[in-house]
């Protein structure tokens, strides 16, 4: 395929993988300290905090998966697909963090959600002592959960079903189940769906991984006392006791246990609970039925879970410009902008991330194209699962590799340092984007482009990159929203002096007035969308207009 | 005789640092017996970052303030890295003096610090040495009247840190609906019952939160005595045993029975605002005053401390032994105890944050500087100062709340 696989490919090798596998040794390292496990075993929070763990992560995995293959059923069924993955990228690029504060914004005892309904219907004076603000059963983080991973499911899921050989057996297959008298919904269940689910297991291994792992949105928006195992991990590598620190790699080693030892657990049932055809062709709904119910009910989830993105964008609009604001009050009593002054008088904040988020994305996407361009199929495939590492380590436990090697460079705190960081994890999501279309390319292209006597360079740079100008751009789009979204790193990594929206909106959730957190939080929300807006108005399908004569 | 003590006091300081210089790495040299005038034309062109806590945009708009005098006054640039906790800055040190880190080789040029940190910070040697009762400045710092700017929780500051600004634990709530608000620990537990679910503190280890324990503590101790010394492990149960009886009786009636506890004063203030929580608590004398000024909270909420006295005390600046530009960072503690940026310091609508110098020895022009009326919000009639309990007693007493109410 290459025409020479040899040094380069090696090169663009050792560029990453050097990288790359000394911070997973350094993270593996700091696991082998049997004072630490032994402090992790014996210190209070440890077991009910890994029970949190398996309860959020896997609750939540759960109830992804299965509304994901609710409205994917409603949704096929009623070839309302193309409707619903149109609104997807910005679901998509919200980041997690800011998606927790503005749902806290509206589920808190004093937010909008209970606003809305007092005192007229619940009497209700002064906001109610409730506990749904980083409530001790998870159920917040669980919903903040839920309402980020459906939409990246559903994505990946259309993904497969855009695929136009596929979407055609698949539709073929489902009529044909019809025909012998299978409902819509059971047909669905029956046929498309195990072809399907499959077909999704890495998405959602990724989703349950995140579950079980995730920092930012469970300092916001899970519980505090006792917290989920990665919080307890991330409060203690923060530790200034070393000992501490020890005890928090620990439990990052604990947390990619846990990863491990559930997924395969999933897997076991997944094939334990496979169902054949098994005649049981259930109630064939009359067209009345399914126009009134059927329809409705996958229409008015969908809608619903728009409209809850709405209200958390809207929501963290006004909080940003929010004053005082007593209680059962709809709006603020003050509006100020004071919180956008101090936005803008921080502007670095903003310039620090986009440059980093634009520093690592480029890095990434060089390096991505060269790769798929240049380094023999093969390669790739063996190599495929190293490169993905930084997703599957948890963020807790690739940090504390990121710093060791970070530390060793000399570049705490300072830019190298920051790009490293960042690059590291966008370079898998951007190789991850960029992968299907650019493998998939119809190498027919080629041979015409070399019959005609046009240089490589010619070909790549006049046929071949424009016609992947989508692919291209909506990966950049992924990478730089995935840089945005970076806590962990830049918080650890930059030795604290790097500020981005997400470490200011992360931070300032956890205490400081809502109008700062909101004005981050929605900053942090509005970068990635603009970029995912950028990529779709750069890949947008050329329109060739006929001269009117 | 205390005038007396304190100049026998930095004689033998002096005596020790110079000795010291003799001995020690050649950095102790410059840093003791430089004048003013070579450490000022070093500081020129250095980069100066200071970590500091950064949970209030005030605090950090002030800092920005700071930046933009230093670099036009002394060519210093300053850089806020912006921290949540000073632990971190202290952990941050000391890998870097496990990693080898030397002089001029570190991260951390500035640090606001005091109490368990500093003690933390002294006792492994991550600090510059004697540098802070040098500075030109310290010459107005009120030592005699606020003891607290050269002891830190207890623990001596030898000239390791600078004074920056004074503190006192302070409460605050809508005088609507709390007309006359609790004066003890005892009052503040019967309010609680009457109006279960409206009161709490933040989650230790945050440090309003160990000071409202530490309140307590103080409240309910036998003898006041043994918290200026640090615990003796035999007696801590004993002596902190009357302080968990208490807390396993408030808890109950806090916000969420005390099973949960919010992450900061901030959140607390945020909840206080809504009308969710009855009262909040601070450190900071003027936050209510200005908060009122930010229109963040309404204009008719009062602040008080306990009519017996709460606990108050000096946050301060340091320089880490492997600071880039320790001259630099010199020149900004110096400059953070001007009367100009004190007295900025102390406006209600910058800061509010109270001065340590002593306004008998400023010139009348440099005392004009500072406000003098009271505004909405101010503590009405400011209570006795107590001391902060030995910093060796924080971490015993925060591992054991962690213990008790953390899981």
């Amino acid at each position: 395929m290459s025409p020479h696989p040899g040094w380069v490919a090696s090169l663009l090798l050792a560029v990453v993988l050097l990288p790359l596998l000394s911070v997973a040794w350094l993270a593996l390292e700091s696991l082998n300290n049997p004072t630490a496990w032994w402090a992790l075993w014996t210190a209070p929070q440890t077991v009910s905090a890994v029970a949190l763990t398996l309860w959020t992560g896997l609750a939540s995995t759960t109830l992804a998966w299965w509304i994901s293959g609710w409205l994917l059923a409603q949704g096929f069924i009623r070839h309302r697909l193309a409707g619903m993955t149109r609104v997807l990228p910005a679901m998509l690029a919200t980041p997690h963090a800011a998606l927790a504060i503005g749902l806290l914004f509206l589920v808190a005892p004093s937010g909008w959600v209970l606003r809305a309904i007092s005192p007229w219907l619940t009497g209700f004076e002064f906001p109610p002592p409730w506990p749904t603000t980083q409530d001790p059963w998870g159920l917040g983080l669980i919903a903040a959960l839920v309402l980020k991973e459906v939409p990246f499911l559903l994505w990946t899921a259309a993904t497969q079903l855009h695929r136009d050989d596929v979407r055609r057996r698949w539709q073929a297959e489902f009529s044909l189940a019809e025909t012998l008298g299978y409902a819509p919904d059971r047909a669905w269940w029956l046929v498309v769906w195990p072809q399907l689910a499959p077909r999704l297991w890495w998405p959602l291994m990724a989703v349950l991984a995140y579950g079980l792992t995730v920092v930012d949105m469970a300092l916001v928006i899970g519980p505090a006392s006792p917290p989920t195992l990665a919080v307890l991990a991330w409060q203690w590598l923060q530790d200034a006791d070393l000992a501490a620190n020890a005890q928090g790699a620990a439990a990052g080693g604990l947390l990619a246990l846990l990863v491990l030892v559930t997924g395969l657990g999933w897997r076991t049932l997944m094939w334990a609970s496979w169902r054949p055809l098994d005649g049981r062709r259930g109630r064939v709904p009359t067209r009345h039925t399914d126009d009134r119910t059927g329809r409705a009910g996958g229409v008015w989830a969908w809608r619903a879970i728009l409209l809850i993105y709405g209200a958390i964008v809207l929501a963290l609009a006004v909080g940003s410009v929010s004053g005082v604001w007593p209680f059962p009050a709809m709006l603020p009593e003050v509006w100020t902008l004071q919180a956008w002054i101090t936005v803008w008088s921080s502007a670095s904040t903003v310039t620090d991330t986009l440059l980093l988020a634009i520093g690592s994305t480029l890095l990434s996407l060089l390096w991505a194209v060269a790769w798929l361009e240049l380094v023999p199929r093969r390669w790739d495939s063996a190599l495929r699962p190293l490169l993905y590492l930084p997703l599957v380590l948890p963020g807790v436990l690739w940090v504390v590799g990121l710093y060791g090697l970070v530390l060793w460079l000399r570049w705490e705190g300072q830019w190298a340092g920051m790009l490293l960081a960042h690059t590291s994890l966008v370079l898998p999501y951007v190789l991850l984007a960029l992968s299907p279309a650019y493998l998939g390319f119809d190498p027919r292209y080629r041979h015409l482009a070399e019959s005609l006597g046009r240089s490589r360079w010619d070909f790549l740079w006049r046929i071949k990159w424009p016609l992947l100008r989508h692919a291209l751009a909506a990966s950049v789009a992924v990478g730089f929203a995935v840089s945005v979204a970076q806590f962990l790193p830049t918080l650890y990594v930059g030795a604290g002096r790097w500020n981005t929206v997400t470490t200011e909106a992360v931070t300032l959730a956890a205490g400081a007035q809502r109008s700062l957190t909101g004005a981050y939080a929605w900053l942090q929300f509005v970068l990635p969308v603009l970029g995912f807006a950028l990529a779709a108005w750069v890949g947008r399908p050329r329109r060739f207009t006929v001269p009117s004569t | 005789m205390t005038e007396l003590s304190s100049i026998h006091r930095r004689q033998a300081l002096t005596w020790m640092a110079a000795s010291a210089s003799v001995l020690s790495w050649p950095l102790t040299v410059f840093a003791q017996s430089r004048p003013w005038a070579d450490t000022l034309a070093a500081a020129r062109g250095q980069t100066v970052y200071f970590n500091a806590w950064a949970g209030s945009d005030r605090t950090n708009a002030y800092l920005q303030w700071v930046a933009s005098e230093v670099q036009t006054a002394f060519g210093v640039k300053l850089e806020h890295v912006k921290i949540t906790d000073t632990a971190d800055v202290v952990k941050r040190v000391r890998s870097e003096k496990n990693a080898g880190r030397q002089a001029r080789e570190g991260t951390v040029d500035l640090v606001w610090i005091n109490g368990e940190n500093f003690a933390a910070m002294k006792a492994d040697g991550l600090l510059l040495a004697p540098w802070a009762e040098q500075l030109p400045n310290f010459a107005k710092v009120d030592t005699v009247g606020k003891p607290t700017t050269r002891n830190d929780f207890s623990v001596a500051t030898d000239g390791q840190e600078s004074p920056w600004g004074m503190a006192q634990f302070t409460f605050f709530a809508d005088s609507q609906r709390l007309p006359a608000p609790p004066q003890s620990m005892k009052e503040l537990l019967a309010l609680a019952k009457r109006q279960p679910g409206r009161i709490t503190y933040p989650r230790l280890p945050d440090f309003t939160g160990t000071t409202f324990v530490k309140q307590a503590l103080i409240d309910t101790v036998a003898d006041p005595s043994v918290l200026t010394r640090p615990p003796v492990p035999a007696e801590l149960e004993r002596v902190t045993a009357p302080l968990w009886r208490f807390l396993d009786e408030l808890h109950p009636h806090l916000w969420r029975s005390g099973r949960q506890f919010p992450q900061s004063p901030a959140a607390i203030r945020q909840m206080v605002a809504d009308g969710e929580l009855l009262l909040g608590m601070t450190f900071n004398p003027n936050e209510a005053a200005n908060e009122i000024a930010a229109r963040r909270l309404p204009a008719s909420v009062k602040s008080w401390q306990f009519a017996r006295g709460t606990i108050g005390n000096t946050h301060f600046v340091a320089i880490p032994y492997n600071a880039r530009s320790p001259e630099g960072a010199q020149v900004v503690a110096n400059f953070l105890l001007s009367a100009r940026a004190q007295a900025r310091k102390a406006d209600i609508t910058v800061w509010g944050d109270p001065t340590v110098l002593d306004l008998t020895r400023l010139s009348p022009q440099e005392r004009a500087e500072f406000p003098v009326q009271a505004l909405p919000g101010q503590v009405a009639t400011p209570a006795p100062t107590l001391p902060e309990p030995h910093a060796t007693w924080v971490d015993p007493v925060e591992k054991e709340w962690v213990r008790r109410y953390g899981r």
